[in-house]
């Protein structure tokens, strides 16, 4: 890839300057928060509670005077944040959390809208006309509602698996590879890694599984350099792309220099901001990622903190998109305190990726119990080629790195649903699921 | 049937033509038999060869080999019309919510609502002014399951087969009663239909009507148990023959990927229609 090289625009909102985006945004926001306070009671006690008239918006700036919502409030508020005629059919997606279950409503204009803004996600991903999509979502989850559109606008056959997005599933999706062999592929991480461990089983490694595609992209989880790296190895896959998403609305994706996930516009704005004092971080700084949605239709989530710790770059991209790059790194539920440092599993995975490359793409869990002991314990799939000493080297350089006591024990395997996601779990928990 | 006359053009029903122009009545083992001797073709002969259609299912009932059916999308919708008329005939008023606890992957589902599958134009539940919510079709998903009941007060329920005992079990261990806001409960099966008995039985335990649904996706069929008459309307799209005890059916729509004589097995046509449809084909299995 050249440091130089273009994402081809998908329409003229692409062409926009960084500058005349914030306008566009500032525009639609505006519209937005207008229908909000005058259609949905949630809204309209908040704002009046804060003093914020959504008439008065001028900048991207004035937003910040739009009360924060969590989760906890929008469950309370039901359907008084829901933008709906009473007679429109809705279909509605679910995500469960600790906080609760979430519903979020569909309709049938927002379908459009997000399969269009999610449409120029996939375009810059690298999704073209023609090649058959692989549904890769179960149907509960919001992206299930979004890729029947994709699909549709750039006239893909759709290409349904039986079953579920579950690891004892992934056969039936290697099946469909085999029989399709679609140029485009969308996989929650750890199914990656289910596919894979069952084409092995079948004899294909990933080069003759993925044989064909072009772009494979990731979701559900923030991946490493390392972690890039790694798939591509694996999978002999050109391209390796994220994409973050969230059931409330938030769509960002990488372009192909990789450096941040761009934000699409036409689906949300985001920033990230300080969670005690509400200011905007500097960029590379972490914060809240909080994010509004831009289609008043069915559910609606304005200034929402989902939980998401991330940083922002709001600087030039080479890629030519105007739009800033955002990279999700975790949830504040999985901040650890380690010694002096707060840390998240990706930090731990950086770590390993950059101290330790032998290791890079290897599983493993972060122990419960280390933590609690101010040890950095981690249970680790040995790989099968692994270096005499390497473990010991790997416990000095990690210990180096974080400045605490950090134990390695090997085990002979961890459940897929954990591969490239390094999960926090005691030890009980973690030998009760291998 | 006209129809019958092109169907050499399939490679499946080339090697099952009989001297009258119809194809020998056929059933999944068939199907896996041919597909099991071509590897390399996706749909088992059941498609044009080189012919990639805009919708393709994975048959759950068959897994190795595995097999696709295909459709475009105007059959797509006739299909859909099929499901909506299936839930009409157990009582739907728009507004209200229909749920599932099934795999997004069921025609059930699919058929619900062009969000759920590309190049659906109107799902049933849109056709009906429902709204549709999908949980995940695993048992491990169950207390979720009893939440959407809780907070979304569904008015129907569809129920895979499997999940039943799990989910009875979870809104047992739960204050959520059933029967406060579900009218009605069809269960499904992956290719056939639950009997009678465990129909009774499933609506002894949640307090509820439970109907039956008929199932093949590999000839597209989905029919449901007539509240009345108890045994299966076929909806017109639909035609059943009985041949030695078994019945096959044809399906009129699907045209890309043919459905012709496609053996359910072990079935009875029943004579004449009943008093809810009077002209429709009943089948009891």
């Amino acid at each position: 890839m050249l440091s130089s090289e273009k994402t081809e625009p998908f329409d003229a909102l692409d062409r926009l300057s960084p500058e005349t985006l914030n306008r566009w945004w500032t525009r639609r926001l505006k519209r937005t928060l207008q229908i909000a306070y005058a259609e949905l009671p949630f809204y309209r006690n908040r704002f009046d509670a804060s003093g914020f008239d959504p008439a008065r918006l001028r900048s991207l700036e004035d937003l910040r005077a739009v009360p924060i919502s969590t989760k906890a409030d929008l469950l309370a508020a039901g359907y008084e944040s829901v933008v709906a005629r009473p007679d429109a059919p809705m279909t509605v997606s679910v995500s469960s959390g600790t906080a609760g279950t979430t519903f979020v409503m569909h309709t049938k204009r927002w379908r459009k809208l997000q399969g269009y803004s999610s449409s120029r996600a996939h375009w810059w991903a690298g999704l073209r006309p023609g090649t058959p999509l692989i549904m890769s979502a179960p149907a509960w989850h919001a992206y299930a509602s979004i890729q029947p559109a994709i699909a549709m606008h750039f006239s893909c056959p759709c290409v349904v698996v039986a079953g579920t997005f579950l690891p004892h599933f992934a056969d039936r999706i290697v099946d469909a590879i085999r029989a399709f062999r679609p140029r485009f592929l969308t996989m929650f991480l750890p199914m990656v890694f289910s596919i894979l461990a069952t084409a092995r089983r079948q004899g294909l490694n990933g080069e003759r599984l993925f044989d064909g595609i072009e772009t494979l992209v990731v979701t559900g989880a923030p991946i490493t350099p390392g972690m890039r790296l790694h798939l591509q190895e694996i999978t002999k896959v050109n391209r390796v792309t994220e994409l973050a998403g969230s059931s409330e609305n938030l769509l960002a994706v990488d372009c192909v220099h990789a450096r941040g996930l761009h934000l699409v516009p036409d689906t949300c704005y985001a920033e990230v901001i300080d969670r005690k004092t509400g200011a905007p971080m500097a960029d590379g700084e972490r914060g809240a990622v909080v994010h509004s949605s831009l289609i008043a239709s069915g559910s609606l989530y304005l200034r929402y903190d989902g939980g998401d710790i991330g940083i922002i770059d709001r600087s030039p991209c080479p890629c030519g998109l105007p739009s800033p790059r955002i990279k999700l790194l975790g949830r504040w539920d999985d901040c650890f305190t380690l010694g002096a440092h707060t840390l998240l599993p990706y930090d731990v995975q950086l770590a390993m990726e950059s101290d330790v490359p032998e290791l890079c793409g290897t599983a493993f869990v972060i122990s419960k119990d280390g933590l609690a002991n101010g040890i950095l314990r981690l249970l680790i799939v040995e790989p099968e080629n692994l270096i005499a000493g390497l473990r010991d080297e790997a416990r000095s350089r990690l210990a180096r790195h974080f400045e605490v006591p950090v134990e390695i024990k090997t085990v002979r395997d961890l459940p897929l649903r954990f591969k490239g996601v390094p999960p926090i779990l005691s030890e009980s928990e973690a030998a009760a699921v291998v | 049937m006209t129809r019958t006359q092109h169907l050499e053009e399939y490679r499946f029903y080339r090697e099952r033509m009989t001297a009258d122009g119809l194809p020998r009545p056929w059933n999944l083992a068939d199907l896996e038999d041919f597909a099991t001797e071509h590897p390399n073709d996706p749909f088992a002969g059941r498609v044009r060869d080189g012919l990639m259609p805009k919708f393709t299912l994975q048959l759950e009932a068959t897994g190795d080999p595995s097999i696709w059916v295909a459709l475009e999308p105007a059959e797509l919708d006739r299909w859909a019309r099929v499901v909506a008329r299936v839930w009409e005939r157990w009582g739907a008023s728009p507004g209200e919510t229909i749920a599932f606890f099934e795999y997004g992957s069921s025609p059930l589902v699919l058929l619900a609502s062009s969000g759920y599958v590309g190049y659906l134009r109107r799902g049933a539940a849109e056709r009906l002014g429902l709204n549709a919510i999908c949980n995940d079709g695993v048992a491990a998903m169950a207390e979720r399951m009893v939440t959407i009941i809780d907070t979304l007060r569904p008015s129907m329920l569809i129920l895979r087969r499997d999940l039943a005992v799990p989910l009875a079990m979870a809104l047992e261990a739960s204050d959520v009663k059933l029967g406060d806001c579900v009218r009605w409960i069809a269960v499904s099966e992956v290719e056939g239909a639950i009997s009678r008995v465990e129909a009774e039985r499933l609506r002894a335990r949640f307090g509820v009507p439970v109907w039956r649904i008929l199932r093949s996706d590999a000839a597209f069929l989905v029919a449901g148990e007539c509240p009345i008459c108890r045994a299966f309307h076929l909806d017109r799209t639909f035609r059943a023959e009985e041949i030695a005890g078994h019945v096959a059916i044809t399906t009129s729509f699907a045209k890309v990927c043919p459905a012709v004589r496609v053996d359910i097995g072990s079935a009875t046509l029943l004579d004449g229609g009943c008093a809810a449809e009077p002209r429709a084909q009943r089948l009891e299995c």
